[in-house]
């Protein structure tokens, strides 16, 4: 079966591209024709993952991998890492800063919204340690 | 080549052909130094159309003409040209009306698809009928102002017994680059109000000529200030009450506005203005004074008539509610505009591109014919062109075979 791998990078504190990635995803994604449904949910996904790691990451990586029946997409980062994975997940909380928030991002609904969005979603990270997801979505279950 | 958002110009053989999808946004009639380009109108024709004819004069119109000359001059001398004039500023307004009550309609229902799109920008429209087919629905379902104006027009000749014999003609005088193709071709009605479009820059002389002309004018300009601001991006929602809009201009602007929209990043804003020319239609391809130039004159006259309507508001409602204003269909998706391929197909193309590409130089020369490497990327990949056509890599080619 066919499969693609693309890898993006993602400059931590730049609000100015941020979301630049998933757009580029987004735009792949279109491209190749899959269902609008899963796309949407994948980009939304990506956008929230590229903002974790553009908020609170260091340097980070996205990859993208699919063939016919899957989208994966890694977000990696050596940023400061999670202390608590099961907090982070809980809708509202989170660590961004004052200055983020004015911005209108920060507020805690990043990871909720992904569990919501993929079919699967699997984070590591230690604190100081970065932090790795990864995030699946399947066509075939779609109709 | 390079200007085209669309990325559908390819040279050949030396002379510049539109391969791709072409949205009709004037870019490249915009930046070509040999007047290779020319624009689709009715105008060249505009000696033989003659007198008698009945024409939508857009606001844009009242920018050209110096700061001193006022609507109502200009409808005039339109009108001793043509025969008769209709003000589509006004048209402008009820537009405006209409929205107003769609909107407020759409803030109460439970699922309202935010935000709608304003459905004024031929140009905007038919990008979204090309690249963000799921946006169709987002497109507010109201007929734009020129086709609301030739309606009124035909409706009360209708009414008035007008004109005995002959067919009506109605034209309308624009700014604008793609009103001719979707006057042939309308995305949202069976078959358009009009008979086709007039460039400004077209007529004019003519207008120019005719100004002053004479000492009785009649009153031939209907609108407020708002109908006037429509030739300024920004100015639609300016007629809009409360509420959250936002107004966007330039295609390039636009279309990275229309993938925040897809992706659901905007879900607050609740109506979006949308201009393919920077700063909006006083930026129009066909116009002749400066768009800064030009916004000022529009903002001055703004100002001097006040923000507001000059519309009966319950007539407009009253249309309104018997569905007067409503498009005849929602937007499709034009044939030929996807690609029939598998999934699994479209992934070894993007591979067989990407292959294609990390040969490429990236050094965006266009030599090739391609406006840039990933384009010729896919041009190759696609069969349409051949990677002969890289300069660099077959000087590459030629220093190894020595």
């Amino acid at each position: 079966m066919p499969s693609l791998t693309r890898r993006f990078m993602i400059s931590p504190r730049d609000f100015v591209r941020a979301g630049e990635v998933s757009i580029e995803i987004q735009g792949l994604l279109k491209g190749i024709g899959f269902p609008a449904e899963i796309i949407s949910r994948a980009c939304i996904c990506a956008y929230e993952a590229e903002m974790n790691v553009v908020i609170h990451g260091g340097k980070g990586t996205a990859t993208l991998t699919l063939d016919e029946d899957h989208i994966i997409i890694e977000v990696e980062d050596d940023g400061p890492g999670i202390e608590d994975i099961e907090l982070a997940f809980q809708e509202g909380y989170s660590t961004a800063g004052e200055e983020v928030r004015e911005m209108g991002f920060g507020a805690g609904m990043g990871l909720p919204n992904i569990r919501k969005n993929a079919d699967t979603v699997e984070l590591r990270s230690e604190k100081n340690k970065g932090a790795y997801l990864r995030m699946s979505f399947s066509v075939k279950r779609e109709r | 080549m390079k200007a085209c958002p669309m990325k559908a110009i390819r040279v050949r053989d030396g002379k510049a052909r539109i391969e791709g999808v072409c949205i009709d946004c004037g870019e490249c009639y915009r930046v070509c130094p040999r007047g290779a380009v020319s624009v689709f109108t009715a105008g060249r024709d505009v000696s033989r159309l003659g007198y008698g004819i009945t024409v939508i004069a857009s606001p844009v119109m009242y920018a050209q003409f110096g700061e001193a000359t006022t609507p109502n001059e200009i409808l005039a001398a339109v009108e001793r040209i043509f025969g008769c004039v209709y003000d589509q500023a006004y048209a402008c307004e009820m537009f405006n009306l209409a929205t107003e009550f769609y909107l407020r309609e759409n803030r109460v229902k439970k699922d309202a698809l935010r935000p709608l799109i304003s459905p004024f920008c031929p140009v905007v429209n038919r990008i979204i009928a090309y690249r963000f087919p799921s946006l169709l629905k987002h497109l507010l379902p109201i007929n734009t102002p020129r086709e609301i104006a030739a309606k009124d027009i035909r409706e009360r000749a209708l009414r008035e017994g007008f004109p005995p014999g002959e067919p009506l003609r109605v034209y309308q005088i624009t700014s604008c680059s793609a009103n001719m193709k979707c006057i042939r071709e309308p995305l949202f009605l069976k078959k358009s109000n009009l008979d086709g479009a007039l460039g400004i820059s077209e007529i004019y002389e003519m207008v120019k000529g005719q100004l002053h002309n004479s000492d009785e004018e009649p009153l031939l300009f209907r609108s407020g200030g708002v109908g006037i601001g429509w030739g300024i991006c920004g100015g639609e929602i300016a007629g809009l009450g409360e509420g959250n809009y936002i107004a966007v201009s330039g295609v390039q602007e636009t279309i990275r506005y229309l993938e925040k929209i897809e992706m659901g990043l905007v879900r607050n804003i609740e109506y979006c203005e949308f201009r393919s020319c920077l700063e909006g239609c006083v930026a129009g391809p066909l116009t002749i004074t400066d768009r800064y130039e030009a916004k000022r004159i529009l903002q001055r006259q703004v100002s001097l008539f006040g923000q507001g309507k000059r519309l009966n508001a319950r007539r407009v409602k009253k249309a309104y509610d018997e569905g007067w204003f409503f498009t005849e269909k929602r937007g499709e998706q034009p044939s030929g505009a996807a690609r029939p391929m598998s999934i699994s197909g479209a992934i070894e193309r993007q591979e067989g591109i990407e292959r294609i590409f990390r040969a490429l130089p990236e050094k965006e020369c266009g030599a090739c014919g391609s406006p840039d490497c990933r384009t010729f990327a896919e041009d190759v990949a696609d069969g349409r062109s051949d990677l002969e056509r890289c300069v660099f890599l077959k000087k590459r080619k030629e220093g190894q075979g020595e």
